[in-house]
C-alpha cells in the first residue's frame, strides 16, 4: 500500500496481526475479504450455520454452489484464494460463555458479523475483560450501525445500547447495507492495527440509505458500567 | 429553554425532521409527550407498545450520550442545551 502513514511497517503490523470475524454472514463477508485482500496475516473466522439460499442477498462469500456447505469452510476457501499469503482458521461453532474466552483472548481484534444482542453483549464482555478492541456493527433494511470499542478506552457496547431490541424472527436486509458496514469495519480494524487515524470510539455511526446520511451519536462511558465501568483508563 | 432531540433512522421517517428544539420540557417523560403532540400517532405508534403504552424496547434514548436507565430512567431531567437522541438500535448482519 502506498497510502501515506501506512507503509511498509504498516503492512508488517498487519501482516503480524491476529483478526477475529465473529460471525461470516452479510457484515463478516465483506469485513474478512477486505482485511485478507489488506494482507491481516492470522483471521479466524467463526460460525457455525450453513449457507442458505436466503443468504445469498448479502453474504457475498458465499455462492449458489455453497448451499448446505458451513458458512467457515465456504469462506475459507475464497478468502485463501483471494490471498494465499494469510492463515485462515475456520471455527465451525457456536459462540457461548464457555468458550468466548478461549475465541477471543490474545487476538489483535474482534471483528461483529452477528447477528443476534446476546452473543454481541457476550463478546463485549469477552473483549472488555480481555482487553481486545471490538468492532460493533449491525444492520437493518438500509439502516447500519458502528461502534469501535477500546479497552480502558470509550464506551462499551452495553453504554451504547443497555437492552436487546426486540427478537424478530427475520431481518430483511438490502444486501448493500452490511457491505457499507462490513467495509467500515475492516476499516477501523485495519486502523487500529496499523495505528493510523482516529478510531470511532465514543461515538456511534448511524447509516441511513433510505436518505443515504452518515450521522453520529455521541455516546459516554458510565462509570457504573458493569462492563466496562470498573475499568482503568 | 430549549432541549435539541436528534432523530435517527426510522424516527426521521414518523418526524420528518432530522432534528428539533423543544422548549418548555422538564424531563424525557414530557419531552415525549411533546413530541408526541407535534408529531402525531405516526410517532407515537414507534415510541409506545400499542397494548401496554410503554415505551418500546427496540427505542434507545440516549440524553448528552449517557443512557437512561444509568440515569433516572423517564424521570431523567433535562435542562438547557441538553442533546436527545433517539434511536431504534438495528440486529442483524
Ligand atoms: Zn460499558
Amino acid at each position: 500500500m502506498i497510502i501515506s502513514r501506512f507503509g511498509e511497517t504498516g503492512q508488517q503490523k498487519l501482516k503480524a496481526a491476529h483478526v477475529v470475524v465473529a460471525g461470516i454472514g452479510g457484515l463478516g463477508s465483506p469485513a474478512s475479504s477486505y482485511l485478507a485482500a489488506a494482507g491481516a496475516g492470522h483471521l479466524t473466522i467463526i460460525d457455525s450455520q450453513r449457507v442458505e439460499l436466503s443468504n445469498l442477498n448479502r453474504q457475498v462469500l458465499h455462492w449458489e454452489p455453497d448451499v448446505g456447505r458451513s458458512k467457515v469452510k465456504s469462506a475459507t476457501e475464497k478468502l485463501t484464494a483471494m490471498n494465499s499469503n494469510i492463515k485462515v482458521d475456520a471455527i465451525f461453532e457456536q459462540i457461548t460463555s464457555e468458550n468466548v474466552d478461549r475465541l477471543t483472548k490474545g487476538v489483535d481484534v474482534v471483528v461483529d458479523g452477528m447477528d443476534n444482542y446476546p452473543t454481541r453483549y457476550l463478546l463485549n464482555e469477552a473483549c472488555a475483560r480481555n482487553r481486545v478492541p471490538f468492532i460493533h456493527g449491525a444492520v437493518e433494511g438500509l439502516v447500519g450501525q458502528l461502534m469501535t470499542i477500546l479497552p480502558g478506552g470509550g464506551p462499551c457496547l452495553k453504554c451504547a445500547i443497555p437492552n436487546e431490541p426486540p427478537k424478530k424472527p427475520c431481518f430483511p436486509v438490502l444486501g448493500a447495507t452490511p457491505g457499507v458496514i462490513g467495509c467500515l469495519q475492516a476499516m477501523e480494524a485495519i486502523k487500529l492495527i496499523t495505528g493510523v487515524g482516529e478510531p470511532l470510539v465514543g461515538r456511534m455511526l448511524i447509516f441511513n440509505g433510505m436518505d443515504m446520511t452518515f450521522d453520529e451519536i455521541k455516546v459516554n462511558r458510565d462509570p457504573s458500567c458493569q462492563v466496562c465501568g470498573r475499568q482503568d483508563r | 429553554m430549549a432541549v435539541t432531540v436528534k432523530f435517527f433512522a426510522g424516527f426521521r421517517e414518523a418526524t420528518g425532521k432530522i432534528q428539533d428544539s423543544i422548549e418548555g420540557v422538564n424531563n424525557v417523560t414530557s419531552l415525549l409527550d411533546e413530541l408526541v403532540r407535534r408529531f402525531g400517532e405516526k410517532l407515537a405508534e414507534r415510541l409506545y407498545s400499542s397494548d401496554t403504552r410503554e415505551l418500546r424496547k427496540t427505542v434507545n434514548i440516549l440524553v448528552n450520550g449517557r443512557r437512561l436507565d444509568f440515569l433516572q430512567k423517564l424521570n431523567t431531567p433535562l435542562k438547557d442545551e441538553d442533546v436527545v437522541a433517539i434511536f431504534p438500535p438495528v440486529a442483524g448482519g
